[in-house]
């Protein structure tokens, strides 16, 4: 368990002052260096003094390091080799890693350089705290120090094992202060008992059973929430500065427990006591953004790069290049693109920020918590020492994601409140935001000299990224948005071949997008091309591609690893592709690729040699690829935790392998649209291959980084194989199911676009106001009713009350008259209709703002005639219509209930609707066309059917929204009543006729969907006819039952003939990945519940793609949220909102491949996107 | 809820209301508004860390919890919703001080890089083999197919999914969930 610290001053003072410690300090000059430091910045931070181990009088070892664990399990590594150099059993000893308080600064945690560099003086200071103890104990027990051995935290006489004395007692009693000892004998190889053994990760019981504390579980007292809210250019920090035009702080008045809404310039943040209203603020909050549209198409990043400023650094210059060039046959020049790809942490970044004492604590889940606190004296204008990061673990980030900006929000939002604040980010925040790991372009020109080897190797290589300044120093106007260029690009560009003729030239460039290091910092890219490009060299020559490699490879190191690897994978020597064959539609082949990964500032440290050999499948026709099996190879020199070497390797292929096959940044003009893991699909459990892992033993050898090594052979170790399957060669990642296709299969020529279908809407109310001009004007004004004192409630029986309250639910009243709050019946709600947005009254007893002031008689004729008390005309959008077959005493009942409300004195908007719909008066003439009470009932039917079709047509008056409406907004009667509308934004299906739904409505499918919010056969209400069937609660299940019966009876039990499967529509590209990874873990995988299979869903068979559309992009409540009496077996969960996660397009795409998939005998839905865009507009039905 | 002049519906819906819950066996009472996110009421108010945000949308699994032994999306659930129902977190799963089967084997073969998603990788596990207690590899694939890692464990988990399914059909508590 590890509990977080409060007070990490505390700590720090304890180790500095307390007794009964045997400490190591370490001392140096300067600071590490940072990247972007300008120069003589390190060094001008003059001597340094920091602690690195403490023994304590328990016998007990900390050991403090200043890089962080990622994921990687370096705190166990770490953890085995202080044990190691102290003789102290593993438990003994416990890691502080990463706090500003306590730890050194070493730096960031970068360049899989922990184990490699970090760990030297921590392993110093051990073995300068052993030599202590054994003279001490030598003192202690009088013998010679080459009389005593070391074990398990006790110093022993060899030849008298009873004579030992422990650690914690020589510790005792003083406070001994050492300095380490870099000349401090260490302990040779061959007596290693614990580095080198497999050891179990010393985090994960805790991490298994919820008792490890992440940084998203550090909860401090009196903390509150925060959220923030980003510009709306995703991912892109060159369009900051001045952007936010106007804030309305009355958008967010409403939420409960809102501390405040802070804003600095472009940083905006709200505070809340509670996370989900702090959620719900950072929703609502009303901001004005400049708007930018400025970003190049990094969709296809090569065009891009090319064009972004670059100044040329040559690294390489050996031999005669162009000469050689000019004499290369064949001349072989190509060109390698690798895309936009993100860390994709699962948890997105966290932080708590407290100010107390005049100081700043933040616990973060950063990678570099001594530039975190430098970036926070900048952004607070506060001393450094003033402020303490407190490390916590965080998901696992492979770079610099956003865990920094994170803390730096929380810091400002903690000041503005003087409160601790805790800011999560949000998905779609992370995925957008996080610093990505930057597409790259690599050319290299070459070719065959006259005996088939390399003639010359000329690489140039494009890296758009520098360090990703913590976003609210960009926000608040700290530090220009003008972007530094980092000169990172050059990882591992100087090629392991011996090319007599190489030139290597890095552009060194600022970014594009928010970009900066991801594993395999520019290496992986490079190294894609150079293990793409030797392979093509050996195939022009007719050689075996690793023995080409092998002819070319000078260190024997390397060479010998990837003889081992070739001879695990039984390797068979070929000169051309095909040599696997395939079987049906699929194809295989096999692929090398070599590299070791040198990292840090050129020309750079090597960290472990890595090879891979890819066996991929591959389908002719769909264009998928699988990596079915890696043979992985990997010196890593001395492993500490060869358990903990193999699991990175695992890691590093199987995350390689999603980055190779699937995964790329997508972009608009604005900025990131992959905001959520369906357009950013990562590879999942099915996919996953088989791995074998050949870990190269050198114990003698010191201890090389292993975070990154195995990730950087694997994008030309399956293009190679790529290659091998299909004789192509691929260039440009990632290998797509679409982008594989497309090269096997070059697309014909695409036909004319299908035209467009005139918006349905447009089609269902028409244009419509050209018809209004015909109509001469009758009565346009119609007298008032006088205003009356409010009526007693108590004139009316609690049985009327009782009555009215079941009218006003069968009615719904309240779905329209809600107020915004959720007051019933305070009115306010807005109802989008064609011509404009009506809003629903005030229909409290309130005198002036309700209907207080009203009559029964008045009050009638609003219902029946849609005659305002004082006489002006209501708009249809009133069911009016319906309500003329009301029966008298519901009326009055439903009267003496309203009265019987508490009245509400808040006044709703106006409604304003467009010309010439705005004409109150012009309602007259549209009641004089279509307002006529309708005859309902029939004798011959029985009394369920005609109480359900007074309800259904009467007080129910489905007809409102189910029936279409002609030019004029009137219900069409005749053949059209009740033959489908359109209400809020939502289809209403027809009633009568048959369902085009695959099964039809029986009785009782209407009675559960009425009852229970529910049809198992059909799906579940949604939008406003959720609010219909919430309503609908008080009524007995007679009437319920009554109304099935009716509507079952229009229904008919008939499903709707199906087309002729014409043309089964082919969903958009990429739709199938986007729903796998945006929608299938509930609608396939029942991470959801028991949700209506999707192939039974109404809405999917529709001829209107709203519904559909209105679900993805504002969500569906869970049935007990809206109906009182909820379907059995209804699924807990809600479907969730994807409108700030995904784009009209994508959307679109989703709604395409759902109807597909699951409607394959309807026609595709056209115009989806302007149709989301459309939606998208509407104001969201809120549902009380 | 008699009262007939009561209003039909009222919540305002960011209003706090009372639910009872029922949380690794215990009865528990929070004030928060209906729709608030199951995940959210585990966490901050009943202090439950097993349970991770992950993506608010029901994708990656890194909340998931059982519900009436099911494998559920704690991001998606409204608080109403889970009001009556049996909700297991990871830190439910152990009895009696000894760690549930599957916890024991996702321990022993270290099935966790940096641990983001195990809670999810957990609790998907354990109602999986309830269901199945003998999956072959496809079905393990596909059981968790919907639960995200990043640091790629899946070897790792895959090993542990076998050996938390051999152990619990060795002790003949496979169908038992929680």
């Amino acid at each position: 368990m590890t509990a977080h610290r409060a007070d990490p001053a505390a700590q720090g003072r304890h180790w500095q002052e307390a007794g009964d410690l045997l400490l190591v300090y370490r001392e140096t000059m300067g600071r590490p260096p940072r990247l972007g430091d300008t120069p003589g910045a390190a060094a001008a931070a003059g001597p340094q003094r920091a602690l690195y181990l403490a023994v304590g009088g328990d016998g007990r070892v900390t050991a403090f390091n200043g890089h962080v664990d990622l994921g990687t399990g370096i705190r166990t590594a770490l953890a085995q080799i202080v044990a190691e150099e102290l003789d102290v059993p593993l438990e003994r000893v416990a890691m502080e890693l990463g706090s500003t308080a306590t730890a050194p600064d070493q730096g960031g945690t970068i360049a899989s350089e922990t184990i490699q560099i970090a760990a030297v003086p921590l392993r110093q200071a051990a073995a300068t705290a052993r030599r202590h103890l054994v003279e001490a104990a030598s003192r202690r027990l009088n013998r010679g120090t080459d009389e005593l051995t070391v074990a398990a935290g006790a110093v022993r006489v060899a030849a008298e094992p009873d004579l030992a004395v422990a650690y914690g007692d020589l510790v005792r009693g003083a406070r001994t202060e050492l300095t380490l000892d870099p000349a401090a004998a260490l302990k040779a190889v061959e007596d290693y008992t614990i580095v080198g053994r497999p050891v179990p990760r010393v985090d994960i019981p805790a991490k298994a059973t919820g008792a490890w504390t992440y940084v998203h579980d550090v909860r401090v007292p009196g903390m509150v929430h925060g959220r923030v809210v980003r510009p709306p250019y995703p991912g892109v920090d060159t369009a900051l500065g001045g952007a936010l035009l106007a804030v309305d702080e009355a958008s967010v008045a409403h939420i409960p427990g809102l501390v405040a809404v802070v804003v600095e310039g472009d940083f905006v943040g709200v505070v809340a006591e509670r996370e989900e209203n702090a959620a719900e603020a950072a929703r609502c909050l009303g901001l004005t953004w400049r708007p930018w549209q400025g970003l190049p198409d990094l969709n296809r990043p090569e065009a891009a790069l090319r064009d972004n400023p670059a100044t040329p650094r040559r690294l390489l210059d050996r031999g005669d290049v162009d000469r050689a060039l000019a004499h290369a046959e064949p001349r072989l020049d190509r060109t390698y693109v690798w895309p936009y790809q993100m860390h994709g942490s699962i948890g997105p970044s966290c932080a708590v920020a407290e100010f107390r004492d005049g100081g700043l604590v933040v616990w973060s889940g950063t990678q570099n918590p001594h530039v975190l606190q430098s970036d926070l004296a900048l952004l607070l204008d506060m001393p450094e020492e003033r402020i303490a990061i407190e490390r916590h673990e965080a998901a696992g980030c492979y770079g610099r994601n956003c865990a920094d900006d994170v803390a730096a929000d929380a810091a400002l939002l903690a000041r503005a409140v003087g409160r601790p604040v805790r800011v999560q980010l949000t998905r779609e925040q992370e995925h957008a935001w996080e610093p990505k790991g930057a597409a790259q372009v690599m050319d290299v020109r070459g070719g065959l000299d006259a005996e088939g080897g390399p003639a010359a190797y000329d690489f140039e290589t494009r890296y758009p990224s520098n360090g990703a300044p913590t976003l609210a120093l960009i926000l608040t106007g700290k530090v220009a948005g003008q972007p530094a260029v980092y000169p990172m690009g050059d990882r591992t560009a100087v090629p392991p071949y011996a090319f007599g003729h190489a030139r290597v030239t890095v552009h060194d460039m600022p970014p594009i997008a928010r970009a900066s290091w991801l594993r395999g910092v520019s290496a992986l890219p490079n190294t894609f091309a150079h293990e793409s490009y030797i392979d093509e060299l050996a195939t022009a020559a007719g050689v075996d591609p690793i023995e080409y490699r092998l002819r070319y490879l000078p260190d024997p190191r390397a060479a010998d690893l990837v003889r081992a690897v070739a001879e695990r994978a039984a390797w068979v020597p070929h000169t051309r592709p095909g040599t696997h064959g395939g079987s049906g539609d699929l194809l295989y082949g096999r692929g090398f690729a070599y590299a070791v990964y040198v990292h840090g500032p050129f020309p750079g440290k090597a960290a472990a040699w890595a090879a891979w050999v890819a066996d991929v499948a591959v389908n002719r026709i769909t264009g998928e690829v699988a990596v079915t099996r890696v043979v992985v190879g990997q010196d890593s020199g001395l492993m500490i935790n060869p358990d903990g070497v193999r699991h990175q390797i695992h890691g590093n292929v199987i995350q390689s392998t999603s980055r190779v096959l699937k995964e790329s940044v997508g972009f608009d003009a604005t900025g990131v649209t992959s905001r959520e893991w369906g357009s950013y699909p990562i590879l999942a459990f099915p996919q996953v291959p088989e791995i074998d892992v050949l870990m190269v033993p050198r114990p003698q050898e010191p201890p090389l980084g292993a975070g990154e090594s195995a990730s950087v052979p694997s994008a030309a170790a399956i293009t190679n194989a790529l290659f091998d399957a299909t004789g192509i060669r691929f260039r440009e990642l990632p290998l797509t199911a679409e982008a594989v296709r497309a090269a096997l299969n070059p697309p014909r020529i695409a036909g004319p676009e299908a035209p467009r279908r005139r918006g349905f809407l447009a089609g269902l109310f028409g244009a419509g106001a050209g018809a209004l001009a015909l109509v001469t004007t009758l009565l346009p004004w119609r007298p008032a009713y006088p205003s009356i004192e409010r009526p007693d409630p108590a004139a009316y029986s609690a049985a009327t009350i009782a009555q009215g309250r079941l009218v006003a639910a069968a009615g719904a009243c309240l779905v329209c008259h809600v107020g915004p709050d959720g007051a019933s019946f305070a009115g306010g709600r807005g109802l989008e209709t064609p011509f404009g947005t009506v809003y629903a009254s005030n229909i409290t007893p309130d005198a002036q703002a309700g209907i207080g002031a009203w009559s029964y008689p008045a009050f009638a004729r609003a219902m029946r005639e849609g005659i305002s008390r004082d006489g002006h005309h209501l708009y249809p959008a009133h069911p009016y219509t319906s309500f003329v077959n009301v029966a008298e005493r519901d009326l009055q009942a439903l009267y003496a209930y309203l009265m019987a409300q508490a009245p509400l004195a808040g006044a709703v908007p106006e409604t304003r609707l467009r010309f010439p719909f705005s004409l109150r008066p012009l309602m007259a003439n549209w009641n004089a066309l279509f307002h006529r009470p309708a005859a309902i009932g029939d004798p011959d039917r029985g009394p369920d059917w005609n109480r359900g079709a007074y309800l259904v047509e009467g007080l129910g008056h489905c007809g409102a929204c189910h029936s279409p409406r002609n030019a004029l907004g009137a219900e069409r009667r005749g053949a059209a009543r009740l033959a489908g509308g359109f209400a809020d934004g939502w289809e209403a299906p027809a009633l009568t006729g048959p369902s085009r739904a695959p099964l039809p409505w029986s009785e009782d499918d209407f009675y559960a969907y009425l009852r229970t919010g529910r049809s198992h056969r059909h799906g579940s209400a949604a939008g406003p006819m959720a609010d219909v069937v919430a309503s609908l609660g008080p009524l007995p299940d007679s009437d319920i039952r009554a109304m099935a019966v009716y509507l079952a009876s229009l229904a008919g039990d008939a499903t709707a003939p199906r087309p002729a499967a014409a043309a089964a529509a082919a969903p958009p590209p990429g739709a199938a990945t986007l729903f796998q990874g945006a929608c299938a873990s509930c609608h396939e995988g029942g991470a959801g519940g028991e949700l209506v299979p999707l192939g039974l869903v109404t809405a999917v068979h529709s001829a209107h793609p709203d519904n559909l559309i209105q679900a993805v992009l504002n969500g569906i409540p869970a049935a007990a949220e809206r109906f009182p009496a909820p379907y059995p077996s209804a699924p807990p969960a809600a479907m969730p909102a994807f409108r700030d996660s995904l784009t009209d397009r994508q959307v679109a795409d989703i709604v395409a491949y759902t109807r597909a998939r699951y409607a394959p005998d309807a026609p595709a839905w056209p115009g989806l996107e302007a149709a989301v865009a459309r939606v998208r507009g509407l104001k969201p039905h809120a549902g009380w | 809820m008699q009262d007939d002049r009561r209003p039909i519906a009222n919540d305002t819906r960011l209003a706090p209301v009372r639910h009872v819950l029922t949380v690794n066996g215990r009865s528990a009472a929070v004030e928060a508004a209906p729709s608030t996110r199951l995940l959210y009421v585990l966490r901050n108010d009943l202090g439950l860390n097993g349970p991770k945000y992950g993506c608010g949308l029901g994708q990656c699994g890194s909340c998931t919890v059982l519900v009436d032994g099911r494998a559920l999306r704690s991001c998606a659930i409204p608080l109403r919703a889970a009001v009556g129902r049996r909700i297991v977190t990871l830190e439910g799963l152990a009895e009696g001080g000894r760690l549930h089967p599957v916890q024991e084997a996702f321990v022993a073969e270290n099935a966790a890089q940096c641990g983001y998603c195990l809670n999810g990788m957990i609790m998907t596990t354990v109602a999986l083999l309830a269901a199945n207690p003998d999956p072959s590899e496809a079905e393990i694939r596909s059981g968790l197919q919907a639960n995200l890692c990043r640091c790629g464990t899946h070897i790792e988990i895959l090993r542990a999914v076998r050996a938390a399914a051999a152990r619990m059909r060795a002790r003949g508590d496979g169908g038992d969930e929680a």
